[in-house]
């Protein structure tokens, strides 16, 4: 079972970190990827923001949403924005 | 409307030409032939124009007034000939409902007839000496030189007379003056950008004055870029800037963004951005693009010819489909948080211009939280499947499901060539492609080279088309963004050369 979880950070950016309350977690998860880990805070956080939208980065850098999850990363959550 | 006149100025006779029930207000400027100038005694002034580019030009700028002024009827007469002290040389009136046009639109008149008529005059002064002013800069002469202008700014070792000289010869468009473009184009104009041009079609609302600091409450309803030019060319009469009413399109944008030393991305939509972004890598042209959410903004450079655009930081999604998202233009925002983005992205235009760029801002996103003042860097790497910039995903042209046939020839060269592997391709068109102002050197450089501006996308096409062909440019990048561009249409044996210019000893002399 310590196999299956790993400790990761999120970082959320714009309308996420509105909706999620916070600009930063650090929790404990099964995800394997971050399209999990999105689906676990959407269902634990209410997050309302549609994942196909979404970009992600894993340790400052762009990934993708099937990228594989490691203990000790930090998972930031960007949606589109255009303001002007 | 404007005329030329050589005879006295009968100024009741325009105002009542100017009456209209619906008119509020009437407000009139007077320029006089005064006695004195520089600080010297004027005994008369004689003023000459070219009579058929002067009507042109006046017509021009009074229709641009009434344009960006509605409801104001213009109406500009200037004298040509002898004056004596006291006379009237130049009438502007304009009738509006309301006074507030009238005063702005009275104002841009004689400040673009000052600027834009082509008018001299001939000063003289006691003792029978005469000499011909120009009307254009008579009002910044004396108080102002790029010398002491700028006196603090050059003197910093980064910039230096070098880097000011450099910065008068850049030519930066920034697209969407609101709340990015209003402090971006502002600092581009005192830093000295020689030549700014500034697009939007958009008129001033009460709702932007909060965070659009080039309009003022008496701005409303006026065009945006008809208010903020002036406004630049007050902040600094050194540089030249144009407005341009209107809308980017597909039809426009690459004839907008050609030539530029930097282009800036201030809109507040996707259709725009990618529109933008894929024109400026067609183009050669770096862009530096910003957007904001409320208290958080984010930063892009795109390099051309670079891998990492666009394309790969949205992985192939469309525009259509980011606009979907929610909130993201068009709500709530904290005015300083488009202020700094704004100032950011015209510092990297500067920087730019000035090769002050770190490389790796080239490569990465740069997220603003003014809410913690924090900063935040995502490296933006090559998506594999970009259509766009990806070196082995040639075939495939955006928006296209079905990539089409790959006309590639069989041989093994690689889209950038090394210089010497040019002479196992057999034999091969060298294409030399030219910035503005750049001329090739006929002295040294090799038998057979055509130079075609960078501009000439067709005549490249046309060129490239016929064979194998070598495109190269001062270093490189550009030649390797066009290739690409080619041969994702569809054009098989062309290749960019490594290195540009310098790497074969072409001669370019810059003009
Ligand atoms: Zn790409």
């Amino acid at each position: 079972m310590a196999d299956s979880t790993r400790q990761v950070q999120v970082k959320f950016f714009a309308v996420l970190r509105e909706q999620a309350g916070v600009s930063t977690l650090d929790c404990a998860t099964a995800a394997r990827t971050p399209a999990e880990l999105y689906r676990e805070l959407q269902a634990g956080r209410g997050l309302q923001f549609p994942a196909d939208l979404l970009r992600v980065a894993i340790n400052e850098r762009y990934a993708t949403m099937e990228t594989p999850l490691s203990t000790g990363d930090r998972v930031v959550f960007i949606p589109p924005v255009a303001g002007g | 409307m404007f005329e030329l006149t050589d005879q006295p100025i009968d100024s009741a006779a325009l105002r009542a030409r100017l009456e209209r029930p619906e008119a509020g207000a009437c407000v009139v400027f007077e320029g006089w032939v005064r006695n004195h100038h520089g600080g010297r005694p004027v005994t008369q002034l004689d003023y000459e124009a070219f009579d058929e580019l002067a009507r042109i030009e006046g017509d021009a700028i009074t229709a641009e007034a009434e344009e960006a002024h509605p409801g104001c009827t213009v109406l500009c007469v200037h004298r040509t000939g002898s004056l004596a002290i006291g006379e009237l040389a130049v009438w502007i009136g304009v009738a509006s409902p309301h006074r507030h046009g009238a005063f702005l639109a009275c104002r841009q008149v004689i400040e673009e007839i000052k600027r834009r008529l082509p008018v001299w005059k001939k000063e003289h002064h006691p003792g029978n000496i005469a000499e011909w002013v120009n009307c254009t800069t008579e009002s910044t002469a004396g108080r102002l030189s790029p010398g002491n202008y700028y006196e603090r700014q050059a003197s910093l070792p980064e910039v230096g007379a070098s880097g000011q000289a450099a910065l008068a010869a850049a030519s930066v468009l920034v697209v969407g003056i609101g709340g990015l473009g209003c402090p971006a184009a502002l600092y581009l104009a005192t830093s000295g950008v020689g030549r700014l041009t500034l697009v939007d079609a958009g008129r001033v609302e009460v709702s932007n004055l909060h965070r659009q600091i080039l309009f003022t409450a008496d701005d409303v309803g006026a065009a945006k870029v008809s208010v903020a030019a002036a406004r630049l060319r007050m902040h600094n009469p050194l540089v030249q800037v144009e407005a341009r009413d209107a809308d980017v399109t597909p039809g426009n944008v690459l004839a907008l963004v050609a030539g530029r030393t930097a282009v800036l991305d201030c809109t507040d939509n996707f259709a725009t951005r990618f529109l933008l972004h894929d024109a400026c890598r067609q183009a050669g042209v770096p862009l530096v693009q910003a957007a904001v959410y409320r208290f958080e903004g984010e930063l892009n450079l795109f390099e051309p010819g670079a891998q990492g655009c666009l394309h790969c930081l949205w992985s192939g999604r469309k525009p259509a489909q980011l606009e979907t998202a929610p909130n993201c233009s068009g709500g709530p925002v904290f005015a300083p948080a488009v202020g700094v983005l704004g100032i950011m992205q015209a510092a990297e235009a500067l920087k730019l211009i000035l090769r002050l760029t770190d490389p790796i801002d080239f490569k990465q996103t740069r997220l603003i939280n003014l809410l913690d003042a924090s900063s935040y860097g995502i490296e933006r790497p090559a998506d594999p499947a970009c259509p766009v910039c990806g070196l082995a995903q040639q075939t495939e042209t955006p928006g296209d499901a079905a990539p089409p046939p790959r006309s590639e020839s069989s041989d093994d060269f690689p889209l950038i060539l090394q210089p010497q592997d040019i002479a196992a391709l057999g034999p091969v068109q060298m294409i030399a492609l030219l910035e503005a102002g750049e001329a090739l050197d006929a002295a040294t450089a090799p038998a057979g080279a055509i130079a075609v501006p960078m501009v000439d996308l067709i005549r490249i096409r046309e060129l490239a088309g016929k064979g194998p062909a070598i495109l190269a440019c001062r270093r490189g990048l550009r030649s390797a963004a066009l290739a690409r561009l080619l041969r994702i249409e569809g054009v098989g044996r062309v290749y960019a050369l490594a290195g540009g210019l310098g790497a074969i000893r072409i001669g370019v002399i810059s003009a």
